[in-house]
């Protein structure tokens, strides 16, 4: 049996190490200075990891939304922040969490490039994955971990799925598998929605590569991929069946929410400039590349097609693309995601235009793209400075402080102007809330029907927003909500005016703490979206163990091929380029000829 | 052009030609509030485009651009253009995002066209609207809007004395003896109680009398209970009362009960609840020059003057309707856009439905207020 291989042309490949140590230098100091707690959702994670290490078999989470349940978000990066969190504490388990999403990035990128363009465009993919301003804008402005998390896992899992289509081998369907049901367990919305624009490239390009070889029967072939279709779809539903359950029994129907992302960049340039100037950065100026490079190799059809579809629908609302194919979810998701793995699927082409500049243009080419990258990272990661997700930092140490002394803690509190300190807030205080930040699981009426974020930003949303907010206020005695705490005196009219005392006030008077008389104390919500005890012993064992499993297996060393590099003659004459000549357009592709 | 880069070149063409459609017939409804309006700002060719133009580029507060578009800008400030939409001194304008906009012609000739607009603000105690009668211009090819400004009174220097009643409250402290007598909260009355069917639920309208001598904080909670004893929903007063009731004051107060018919309803329990609060008689709200609209437009309009000296931010004004007999009817309330500034009127609307307009005999109104700290 013989593989594909790559005739490599001038320098060599950046070694991997040498990639690991970058992907250190820059991301390891501003990860332990913490950056990331500054984004939209770290605390939110790492709510969500502080839950796991108390209750890792209880899914349930009475601090948010008066009780939602855990399983309506896959669990693994969050349980990994919970088990890491017992040695060095939850913020910098978060930060190593991350910090291995990173790593696990350029070796993925690595990898995923392999399969289309040589191993020298592909370390140099691998390199601009480190200062990718999409995975820095979602590392330290978004922080979304489990997208960055789950992205890795799934590079990582497709080469392997490509060899056992390819070459039926057996490892390479474990590792695979095990990998991309990881993935899967990291985060819903790459599994339902990313791994399409990943993987379906990934076939089509085992299938463009079986037609090319001749030798491979097309039919086992096609066996091989549903084969491991069935088997990766059954083990995501079994590892998952908590959170299918939870989706299935309830599924998210409430009044869609506005998110910039949604909108029309161009109508909205502020918003053009933080989900697509921002993500992109330089990469911008290499579109031109990727189109016209993309679409004179066939072999690079597919990826280009992927990466298409994946740009149109990070434009969220500027073309009418993604609510024709996202129909209802494009009400539910939010764009930046569609923006990331774009930025991810182009880089192979970014690795094929660094290697071909700096083939051209040696250390010229080298430093102008070293500035254009770190410029975009550079960019990126103080975005979260720019355009904070706070407009102001406080503490919230002393507000849960009060709600933990007196018994203040038997009742449920909401806050006003708090904004994503709610999460922080929630790890630190006793006390549950009828807020939160992770609508999907919210099941309470007076926030489902009004198309509304967080209450504690209601004025964000307009009339929806302020709706939300009178419907809870005025249902109070219903979920024992006795506490505001309010930072953002807009609200202070409304409290004044529907029975709401000021009793308190904390941090130097910038925050009062508002009563309602007579408001019985909270009691437990006998929710049905509770899940069953053997619900949370499953959430509790198999996501992790999928993780722990795809560990071990990938430690088993891979078959080492006796075949070399070997050319077609047909394939060197279309894409080789010959030495010393000026290689046409034509010739310009890496990827060589192969026998199977 | 190599055919092998015509996909390219396709895509690149597609690409524009979805982003262009998207960006001439955007569908933002997932988009933030502000931006869900966000449409391409074309010609003003008509009287219409140009008041829709107007009010496209005050929903999305650029007011700049706004200004700069308006007939009349030599005859004020763009400061005074905004504080007219916006407000002033905390009042709920402020802080109001414009939820959406209506724009109707009413004439138009060559050269001048007149296009009602109905502005609807979202403040965080609910929508009020805002209509202007627009005078719209040709200038050339171009319509321009000519702005009806409304300036905000200025009060001149002056001294207002107060003399008004004031009460504190010296509660029992968290380290007095166990068993230390705390003050006695102050006994309030429900005077009046009316349950009527109305709009697929039941409504409780009543009043609640303060009738001790120390002022009180009051809520007022009703239960429906069903013909087996049991509790068929439980809702409060929320903003539809006076809170803090003077002694021998009155507030009406209306409980709305969703979803559920007075038909399901036997029984009916109010549990009010008072708690002895510091309060005082400042501001004191005069309010004058009430009158009820008939139908179509019926309302109770007046206006509220503020007659002591400290701004008032937001005021409620809360109408209690009676029969000629002297039942509750109807009680409804309005927050006043404006601030109320010393000494100056200023205008409210409660609107009525149309059914009770007819049966209305009498009215009563009382104003509650809202002064932020940081305007005194």
């Amino acid at each position: 049996m013989q593989r594909l291989g790559f005739m490599e042309r001038g320098a060599p490949p950046i070694p991997l190490g040498l990639i690991f140590l970058g992907a250190f230098l820059i991301h390891a100091p501003l990860l332990l200075m913490k950056l990331p707690l500054k984004s939209y959702d770290t605390n939110f994670h790492i709510f969500f990891a502080s839950h796991y290490s108390h209750h890792w078999f209880d899914p349930w989470n009475a601090k948010w939304y008066a009780g939602f349940s855990q399983t309506t978000y896959p669990p693994l990066p969050q349980q990994w922040v919970a088990i890491v969190s017992r040695l060095i504490g939850l913020d910098m388990a978060y930060m190593l969490v991350q910090f291995a999403a990173i790593v696990l990035l350029t070796l993925g990128v690595y990898r995923f490039s392999k399969l289309w363009v040589g191993a020298r465009a592909a370390g140099y993919a691998a390199l601009a994955s480190i200062l990718l301003g999409s995975e820095a804008f979602l590392v330290y402005s978004a922080g979304q971990l489990s997208t960055t998390f789950a992205a890795p896992l799934y590079l990582n899992s497709l080469p392997y799925l490509y060899e056992w289509m390819r070459w039926r081998n057996w490892r390479s369907l474990l590792k695979g598998s095990a990998l991309a049901v990881a993935a899967a367990a990291a985060h819903h919305a790459t599994l339902l929605f990313g791994s399409f624009l990943f993987a379906i490239p990934i076939v089509a390009l085992a299938i463009i590569d079986v037609r090319e070889s001749r030798l491979a029967h097309v039919g086992s072939f096609i066996i091989r991929t549903i084969f491991v279709t069935a088997l990766v779809g059954t083990m995501i539903a079994v590892v998952l069946l908590p959170f299918w359950i939870a989706l299935i029994n309830y599924p998210v129907t409430q009044v869609p929410i506005p998110h910039p992302s949604r909108s029309n960049y161009i109508l909205n340039p502020q918003w053009g400039v933080n989900f697509f100037l921002v993500p992109y950065g330089a990469m911008i100026l290499a579109l031109p590349f990727i189109f016209m490079r993309g679409s004179s190799s066939p072999r690079l059809r597919p990826l280009l097609l992927g990466f298409w579809v994946a740009f149109l629908l990070g434009l969220g609302g500027t073309t009418p693309v993604a609510r024709m194919l996202l129909g209802r979810a494009f009400e539910v998701l939010t764009m930046e995601r569609f923006a990331y793995w774009a930025t991810l699927l182009a880089l192979p082409f970014i690795g094929l235009l660094a290697e071909e500049l700096i083939d051209r243009y040696k250390w010229r080419a080298v430093a102008g793209l070293t500035l254009a990258a770190g410029m975009t990272c550079a960019v990126a990661v103080s975005w979260a400075s720019f355009r904070p997700a706070d407009a102001e930092d406080f503490k919230v140490e002393s507000v849960a402080g009060w709600l933990n002394r007196d018994g203040h803690d038997r009742y449920r509190y909401v806050t006003l102007g708090f904004g994503n300190k709610i999460a922080r807030l929630a790890v630190l205080t006793n006390a549950s809330s009828v807020d939160g930040e992770w609508n999907s699981g919210r099941m309470l009426p007076e926030l489902t029907e009004h198309g509304a974020g967080a209450l504690t930003s209601s004025k964000y949303f307009g009339k929806n927003g302020l709706d939300a907010l009178s419907a809870i206020l005025q249902h109070a005695d219903r979920y024992g909500l006795k506490w505001v705490f309010m930072k953002d005196p807009y609200y202070e009219p409304l409290l004044v005016f529907s029975g709401w005392r000021k009793v308190d006030d904390l941090e130097n008077r910038t925050i009062t703490v508002w009563s309602k008389e007579a408001v019985p104390p909270a009691t437990p919500i006998d929710s049905p979206q509770r899940p069953l005890a053997w619900e949370g012993v499953l959430w509790g064992i198999l996501p992790i163990g999928s993780s722990i499993l795809a560990m071990l297996l990938v430690l088993i060393p891979d078959r080492r091929w006796a075949g070399q590099t070997v050319v077609s003659d047909s394939d060197k004459a279309a894409t080789m380029p010959s030495a010393g000549s000026e290689s046409s357009p034509a010739n310009d592709d890496l990827v060589l000829g192969r026998i199977s | 052009m190599t055919g092998s880069r015509l996909l390219g070149i396709i895509l690149i063409i597609a690409t524009v030609v979805l982003v262009v459609m998207g960006t001439i017939h955007p569908n933002q409804s997932g988009a933030m509030i502000a931006d869900s309006r966000a449409r391409l700002i074309g010609s003003a060719s008509s009287p219409q485009d140009a008041v829709n133009n107007l009010m496209q580029q005050i929903g999305r507060r650029t007011w700049e651009a706004a200004y700069a578009s308006l007939a009349n800008k030599g005859e004020f400030t763009e400061t005074e253009f905004v504080r007219d939409l916006n407000g002033n001194y905390g009042s709920l304008r402020s802080y109001a995002n414009l939820d959406g906009f209506d724009s109707q012609p009413l004439r138009a000739s060559g050269d001048e066209a007149q296009v009602r607009a109905r502005m609807r603000w979202a403040s965080v105690v609910g929508i009020f609207e805002d209509s202007r009668d627009l005078r719209v211009v040709r200038n050339g090819s171009q319509w321009e809007v000519a702005w009806p400004i409304v300036r905000e009174a200025k009060v001149p220097p002056q001294v207002i004395p107060v003399n008004y009643l004031r009460w504190d409250v010296v509660y029992r402290g968290a380290e007095d003896d166990w068993g230390a007598q705390d003050v006695e909260a102050p006994h309030v009355r429900i005077i009046a109680m009316h349950p009527v069917d109305r709009g697929g639920g039941v409504v409780i309208l009543g009043e609640v009398l303060n009738e001790d001598v120390v002022p009180a904080f009051v809520t007022v909670k009703a239960s429906l209970l069903g013909s087996n004893g049991s509790t068929l929903a439980t809702e409060d007063s929320f903003d539809k009362i006076s809170h803090i009731l003077l002694p021998k004051q009155v507030s009406p107060f209306r409980i709305d009960f969703r979803n559920v018919r007075l038909s399901q309803v036997d029984s009916v329990r109010i549990q009010p609840s008072a708690n002895l609060v510091a309060a005082s008689a400042d501001p004191v709200i005069g309010i004058e020059g009430q009158k009820l609209t008939p139908l179509p437009d019926s309302s109770l309009t007046g206006s509220l003057v503020n007659q002591s000296g400290q701004v008032v931010n937001v005021a409620h004004v809360i109408g209690t309707f009676y029969d000629n007999k002297g039942q509750i009817v109807w009680v409804a309330d309005q927050y006043p856009s404006r601030a109320l500034l010393p000494q100056t009127p200023v205008p409210f609307t409660i609107s009525l439905p149309a059914d009770v307009s007819n049966k209305v005999g009498s009215y009563r109104v009382v104003a509650s207020t809202y002064s932020s700290s940081r305007f005194q």
